[in-house]
């Protein structure tokens, strides 16, 4: 029984730092998007999640990933007040 | 909970303690989760082995590292992949789906043999590594490099079956090499870190990052306490993500053959010299003995540190900083481009330093009848 305990408070720990790290990913995405810049305390809680050096990996799988979506055409950054040409209307 | 923990003598609590320090420290609260997932796989009977049966080990440890690790990582990409869409899956092409599907028949050979040991003859094992790289260089070919700056090997490699059949015997000799060389605490752990430092700083991909992540941690856990080994899952699995992702290196030129060469120059080595000894002494290449530089280093260092397990850490963290661990300095570092022939003196020099120092330490040790030629 203490087993399976610790292995669900393993495995919650474990997802403390999978949901900090996907929801720094959408929030990296809809921040350039709106030309915003990321809070200090996304950036304290995130190191609590992650710790120093989960910083930086976080960091790069998130600026590495919008690099390649970027380069795929899948999905476009707009610079603040900028107009997407796909939802104008001819 | 104490037992679970395997709390008793203060030594271990001070392990343990430590172990959490570093992987809190390091990776915050997912880092002390995958400690605990860890600490918590050790302790189980499964994959158990006796003291003194693998490798330098002092004490019973668990074989299950590679699954533990294993765990982690699918854990942290599923995760991450279902959370976020903008992040990159593993299958980025076809070239990724073959080698995903190389490396989890690499893992199930080793989970089986770590499960119960002996249950495939080392021929079939054999015969099943070389199955499953000739497919995978069969359906992309993409891995095969087409230069590696030496004019003989170009020329052979761009022959097409003759190229297919040199890379796939480099590939399964890799993977022994790498499994031959896990004998020592840190040492296939700290190539095996050193190695996903450089690809994550290179290409930053989610899956070099959980890598990165889990063999840390392991990595942690496995100087510290010594309770665990990467087993064959670890060695196999690991051995067929840094074959694959070495390969592609070279092939698109972001590193060099040379860079790749030093970076994994301990196991390729030390597998070269292990199976001319033996072939001198007239015994079967793949017979396990203890003449290892990681062994002769071990019995030198065992006589002048007090503790078993810190001698034994202190061998692997000394060949795996002093290789795979100038080359990941050196690159961060920049002190050369990834990409440069140079790379291959570096490569001459560590080759140098293990002969002499095996030659040094074979001097002054006595003869083993494992070990040397009669």
């Amino acid at each position: 029984m203490r087993i399976i305990l610790l292995f669900i408070i393993a495995m919650g720990l474990i997802w403390v730092g999978v949901l900090e790290s996907g929801a720094s990913s959408v929030n990296d995405f809809k921040h350039h998007a709106s030309g915003k810049t990321l809070d200090k305390q996304s950036s304290i809680r995130r190191f609590l999640s992650v710790g120093f050096v989960g910083d930086l990996v976080v960091k790069k799988i998130i600026s590495d990933g919008r690099r390649t979506i970027i380069l795929k055409g899948n999905e476009n950054f707009l610079a603040p007040g900028e107009v997407s040409t796909d939802h104008v209307d001819n | 909970m104490c037992k679970l923990l395997r709390v008793g003598s203060a030594s271990t609590v001070w392990k343990m303690l430590l172990m959490f320090l570093f992987s809190g420290v390091t990776f915050g609260a997912t880092g002390l989760g995958a400690m605990l997932l860890m600490i918590l796989l050790s302790s189980t009977h499964l994959g158990k082995d006796a003291s003194a049966k693998h490798g330098i080990s002092v004490s019973e440890s668990s074989r299950l590292g590679g699954v533990a690790i294993a765990i982690v990582v699918i854990i942290y990409i599923a995760g991450l992949s279902a959370i976020s869409p903008y992040t990159p899956g593993l299958m980025r092409n076809d070239d990724f789906l073959y080698l995903w599907g190389a490396v989890f028949f690499c893992c199930s050979l080793g989970f089986a043999e770590d499960i119960k040991p002996d249950f495939l003859t080392p021929t079939l094992r054999l015969m099943a590594k070389f199955a499953v790289f000739g497919a995978l260089f069969w359906l992309a070919p993409t891995f095969i490099p087409k230069s590696l700056g030496i004019s003989v090997i170009d020329f052979l490699l761009s022959v097409p079956f003759l190229g297919w059949a040199l890379v796939t015997v480099f590939a399964v000799g890799f993977i022994n090499a790498l499994n031959m060389a896990d004998g020592a605490n840190g040492l296939v752990p700290g190539i095996a870190l050193a190695s996903f430092a450089v690809f994550f700083a290179e290409y930053g991909r989610p899956m070099d990052g959980a890598l990165l992540f889990a063999c840390s941690i392991f990595f942690f856990f496995n100087v510290i306490s010594g309770w665990y080994f990467l087993g064959d899952t670890g060695s196999y699995g690991l051995g067929a993500v840094l074959l694959g992702y070495g390969l592609l290196g070279v092939v698109d030129g972001h590193f060099s053959a040379g860079f790749m060469a030093a970076l994994f120059c301990y196991p390729c080595t030390d597998f070269l010299v292990s199976i001319t000894r033996r072939w001198r002494a007239g015994r079967s290449p793949f017979s396990a003995d203890n003449g290892h530089l990681h062994n002769r280093l071990h019995q030198f260092i065992k006589v002048r540190v007090k503790s078993g397990v810190m001698a034994n850490s202190l061998t692997g963290l000394v060949v795996s900083g002093s290789t795979s661990g100038v080359v990941l300095c050196a690159y961060l570092a920049d002190v050369l481009p990834s990409d440069s022939e140079l790379w291959y003196l570096l490569f001459a020099v560590q080759v140098l330093l293990y002969l002499t120092t095996l030659r040094y330490l074979t001097s002054i040790q006595p003869k083993t009848q494992y070990a040397d030629p009669a």
